[in-house]
């Protein structure tokens, strides 16, 4: 196949899966999936292996579920499944680490054969057990676990457990609503790679999937080719809700020969009491993506290109979480998982990588009554600290990294629940000082309008320990979580009351390079 | 002229600058709702290809989509959410990093990659020997024979098809394709990118693309446009005449209007809408009067952005009147549930709905005016043939004169017809025809 027919062919398979994206955002009820991008759609081949994903979403979506094709395909063989058939699971071991993923995975077929999968996971709006939040004791007070298991069977909903999912989560109407937005976002996506083969005359992709996964193999080692052999070592710290302080370690080993990477995270914390435990899958997602980010960008992200790195963790430490450890939070530690790494590469590659930023994005999640009496339960809402700087730019102000969800609109959350807004502005000063800056955290205020209690499920971190400078520059400020002008952060759910003033001061940047 | 498409008179101009972002690009949106309304096409998807970029507009209804968001100043030019937002209402269209400019590139995987780098005009594809000596699109359509070296603007600019050979054969080489094959790769790489635009802004407003007309004009979409066509499914280009200049067009074809939208909360006051809806028409209808408009010429529509209760993308409604007068719920629903299931192809009975928005647009008179369309009073024969690089051998292709052709005469592709700006180029299994009004239409059997 020659660089012209599978650069058509390529970008074909790519917008299909950006087509099947849109369409899922575009129909979805969560506002988190809407407005936030959280979301990952993909294109699989019959073995299960991504070869093109959406241009959207995050790292720790897209990543875990090219390896939750795996698992599906190794307890639904391709050649099992009959026309009509969609997979469904949200086991955070096989998938993306937390209940609240659902990832759902349609088989495409031609001529009798499948030929491909369409998956996507979202994060839907409530799972049923404890809500957002790092405040449960073990997964099976995180809610509702489905293991893989067949949604439609040859085109029949699978009545048991569409009942079991309605029963077990707060607000049914949207996960189902979301369930459905999924499935049919599936069919967009096989309908335009069948058009796809009908012009190109193919029967299946299984050449072209090989020839993408090759090239794709091929060029991210030749990447990896252009760094020092060696191996080098990051660590980094940060605090989490309840004032734990974690540390992940990394030894990160470049085979300059064959062009691979392995990452190690021997050193690391051991298991949370709290629910911040990050499964294998999820680690695996975040380390890939801070090593890809510095190698160079054209390459794609697949089966092929992830293939050459390699991750590993002791079993049950923080980052390679053990069943029954509670996970519901586990972004709050996953997206630390690049800081360490970049630690590492800042040894190799200083030009490619950036200071430790302010990490995890915040979350909340609320539930109350509105004025009227009537209980709700939100979705879950997030704000972001700094970026930490760059060799030559500045950090980004109130930007994750490296998760890449945008923050919902307060206008939106206004409209969606009784939640009144009182401010959200940059921060300056917070991003550490240097050559180049860190990026700025920021503050957000807000209330809700009742006349009851109501819970807030709130998950920030770096209270305490803020983001570390590179060369000499200085650190980014910790951030800070109060409650009628007093620090309240805690790992559960907290009681409110009406008129509670919630402020948020989320952390800077680290800055890179001595200032001048 | 208004980035909604509307045009207003100056005095409103100057209360709302605002309005007038990017009222180029929608004055050839608007264009294109101009031919649909003429050729009496419902649909239609106006495809804008010039040097820099691309631009696709679908019109539906015979009227542009319209947002209420677009973005301006961004950091990255072809990325949505680089920019800042801006709350008006707007022709909603995409604009692509694929122009006559854009540049060919191998990229690290082998893969033949088109813009969004782009030559520009200075130094311009390598063919117009200006010290451009990366390989343009521009370039690639010369090497494939689609222009003529010594006809480009009417022949007053000479291009160096030997300079854009030398331009594409290193990427031949990596690629290992002769020269002529590598220029069809890039043909066909810039149109499927087009193409997956066009079909990704569809799908985010939940219309279905496939079938629609083509409208092509700008100075490279002619070229392009029967491929591209080929890539949505479509079985219909119609170039209008005057292709290069069709944007300056529209903003003579295009009737006097205003829009107004005041966002509402809380459940449906009527009492509220009647005085919205009054305040409204009053704010338009004097804008329509100070742009020179007879009052009893105004026509008013009201409409309103509602949703199902906990969704956030709103459905434009429109109504057949004043629903503040009937204040029927039934009604406004089934018009809400017939956009919906429109867009969607769904109802959801058992939702409540809410209205978000009102909305009026007041409309002037039509615009009686023509585009001059220089027509031959008998069908001309060909000017020549040339080899085209349409398969892996070049073949003769008849080459045509605009300016030769008549009403009603009929060609088949593979043809050429130039013209002083632009160039059309229908691919074999279509046929070109001519209309009085100076449109050629190109059509395949589905």
């Amino acid at each position: 196949m020659d660089g012209i027919e599978l650069e058509i062919l390529w970008s074909n398979l790519v917008s299909a899966a950006s087509e099947q994206a849109r369409a899922l955002q575009r129909i979805a009820f969560s506002p988190v999936v809407r407005e936030a991008g959280d979301l990952a759609c993909a294109l699989l081949d019959r073995k299960g292996r991504m070869i093109a994903q959406a241009v959207t979403g995050t790292p720790g979506h897209i990543n875990t579920l090219a390896a939750a094709g795996g698992h599906f395909v190794e307890k639904y063989p391709p050649d099992t499944l009959v026309e009509g058939d969609i997979l469904i699971t949200n086991d955070p071991w096989l998938s993306a680490g937390h209940f609240f993923d659902i990832s759902v995975v349609t088989p495409v077929f031609r001529n009798g054969r499948v030929i491909a999968f369409f998956g996507s996971t979202i994060h839907h709006t409530d799972i049923g057990g404890y809500g957002v939040g790092a405040g449960a004791r073990d997964v099976h007070e995180e809610g509702l676990w489905i293991p893989r298991a067949k949604l439609y069977e040859a085109g029949v909903p699978n009545d048991l457990l569409f009942d079991i999912i309605r029963h077990n989560v707060r607000t049914p109407d949207e996960v189902l609503g979301d369930i459905a937005a999924q499935v049919s976002s599936g069919r967009v996506g096989a309908e335009r790679l069948q058009l796809l083969c009908d012009r190109h005359k193919l029967d299946d992709i299984d050449a072209l999937s090989e020839e993408i996964i090759a090239r794709s193999e091929a060029a991210t080692r030749e990447s990896i080719r252009k760094l020092k052999g060696g191996t080098y070592h990051g660590e980094s710290r940060f605090d989490i809700p309840g004032g734990q302080e974690i540390l992940l370690k990394c030894a990160l080993t470049i085979d300059s020969e064959a062009g691979a990477v392995h990452i190690d995270f021997d050193g690391s914390s051991g298991p949370s009491p709290h629910g911040v435990n990050v499964v294998l899958n999820y680690t695996h997602a975040y380390a890939t993506f801070a090593l890809r980010s510095t190698l160079d960008p054209e390459l794609p992200n697949n089966y092929g290109s992830l293939k050459p790195i390699t991750v590993s963790a002791p079993e049950g430490c923080i980052v390679n979480a053990k069943y029954p450890s509670p996970v519901a939070a586990r972004h709050v530690v996953g997206m630390y998982v690049p800081m360490p790494i970049l630690k590492a590469l800042y040894q190799v590659a200083p030009e490619q990588v950036l200071a430790e930023g302010a990490g995890a994005v915040w979350t909340f999640q609320v539930q109350g009554r509105n004025e009227a009496g009537d209980p709700f339960t939100s979705a879950m809402f997030n704000y972001s600290g700094g970026m930490g700087a760059r060799r030559t730019k500045d950090g980004l102000g109130a930007t994750c990294y490296p998760t890449g969800v945008a923050a919902v609109p307060i206008e939106v959350l206004e409209a969606a629940m009784p939640v009144q807004f009182s401010r959200k502005e940059l921060l300056p000063g917070s991003g550490g000082e240097g050559a180049m800056r860190g990026g700025d955290g920021q503050i957000v205020a807000f209330r809700l309008r009742t006349k009851d209690e109501w819970l807030l499920n709130a998950v920030p971190s770096r209270l305490k320990i803020g983001a570390e400078g590179f060369d000499g520059a200085g650190a980014g400020r910790a951030g800070r979580f109060l409650i009628n002008g007093k620090d309240a952060a805690q790992a559960n759910k907290m009681v409110m009351q009406p008129g509670d003033e919630v402020v948020l001061e989320t952390p800077g940047g680290g800055g890179y390079g001595l200032k001048k | 002229m208004m980035s909604n498409g509307g045009v207003l008179g100056t005095v409103t101009a100057s209360r709302f600058p605002v309005r007038m972002m990017e009222s180029g690009p929608a004055a050839g949106a608007l264009v294109a709702s101009y031919y649909a309304e003429r050729l009496g096409l419902d649909r239609l998807l106006s495809f804008d290809m010039g040097g820099t970029t691309a631009k696709a507009c679908l019109i539906e209804d015979r009227k542009p989509t319209v947002t209420g968001l677009f973005e301006v100043d961004r950091m990255y030019r072809f990325k949505a959410g680089s920019g800042m937002p801006v709350i008006i209402p707007a022709i909603d269209m995409i604009e692509i990093g694929a122009g006559g400019g854009s540049l060919a590139s191998v990229d690290a995987l082998g893969l033949l990659k088109v813009g969004p780098r782009s030559a520009g005009s200075e130094p311009g594809p390598a063919c117009y020997g200006r010290g451009g000596i990366n390989p343009a699109v521009t370039d690639a359509d010369l090497v494939l024979g689609l222009l003529d070296a010594d006809n480009f603007l009417g022949g007053d600019m000479q291009l160096d098809k030997p300079a854009a050979e030398a331009a594409i054969a290193p990427l031949a080489e990596k690629l290992g394709r002769s020269v002529p094959q590598t220029a069809r790769g890039i043909f066909q790489v810039v149109n499927e990118s087009m193409a997956a635009a066009a079909r990704a802004h569809a799908t985010d407003r939940g219309i279905d693309y496939r079938g629609m007309p083509v409208l092509a004009f700008g100075g490279a979409g002619p070229v392009h446009a029967c491929h591209v066509a080929e890539l949505l499914e479509s079985d219909t280009v119609i170039y209008p005449p005057l292709a290069s200049v069709l944007s300056a067009f529209g903003t003579l074809v295009t009737p006097v209007r205003f829009d107004l939208a005041r966002g509402t909360v809380g459940g449906l006051d009527w009492d509220a809408a009647k005085n919205t809806y009054a305040s409204m028409k009053a704010e338009a209808g004097e804008a329509l009067e100070a742009a020179g408009c007879p009052p009893d010429a105004i026509r008013y529509v009201f409409g309103a952005d509602m949703r199902y209760a906990g969704q956030q993308h709103e459905v434009t409604v429109d109504f057949p009147a004043d629903p503040s007068e009937n204040r029927d719920v039934a009604a406004i629903r089934e018009s809400f549930e017939t956009s919906y299931e429109a867009q969607y192809g769904l109802r959801l009975s058992h939702m409540p709905i809410e209205v978000v928005a009102w909305r009026i647009s007041a409309h002037g008179p039509p615009v009686e005016r023509h585009g001059m369309a220089e027509l031959a009073d008998s069908a001309g024969p060909p000017k020549g043939t040339r080899p085209v690089h349409i398969g892996d051998a070049p073949e003769g292709v008849a080459v045509y004169d605009r300016k030769a052709l008549a009403a009603g005469q009929t060609l088949a592709g593979p043809v050429i017809i130039e013209e002083r700006e632009t160039t059309i180029f229908v691919l074999p299994g279509w046929t070109a025809s001519v209309a009085k009004n100076g449109c050629i239409t190109a059509t395949r059997k589905g």
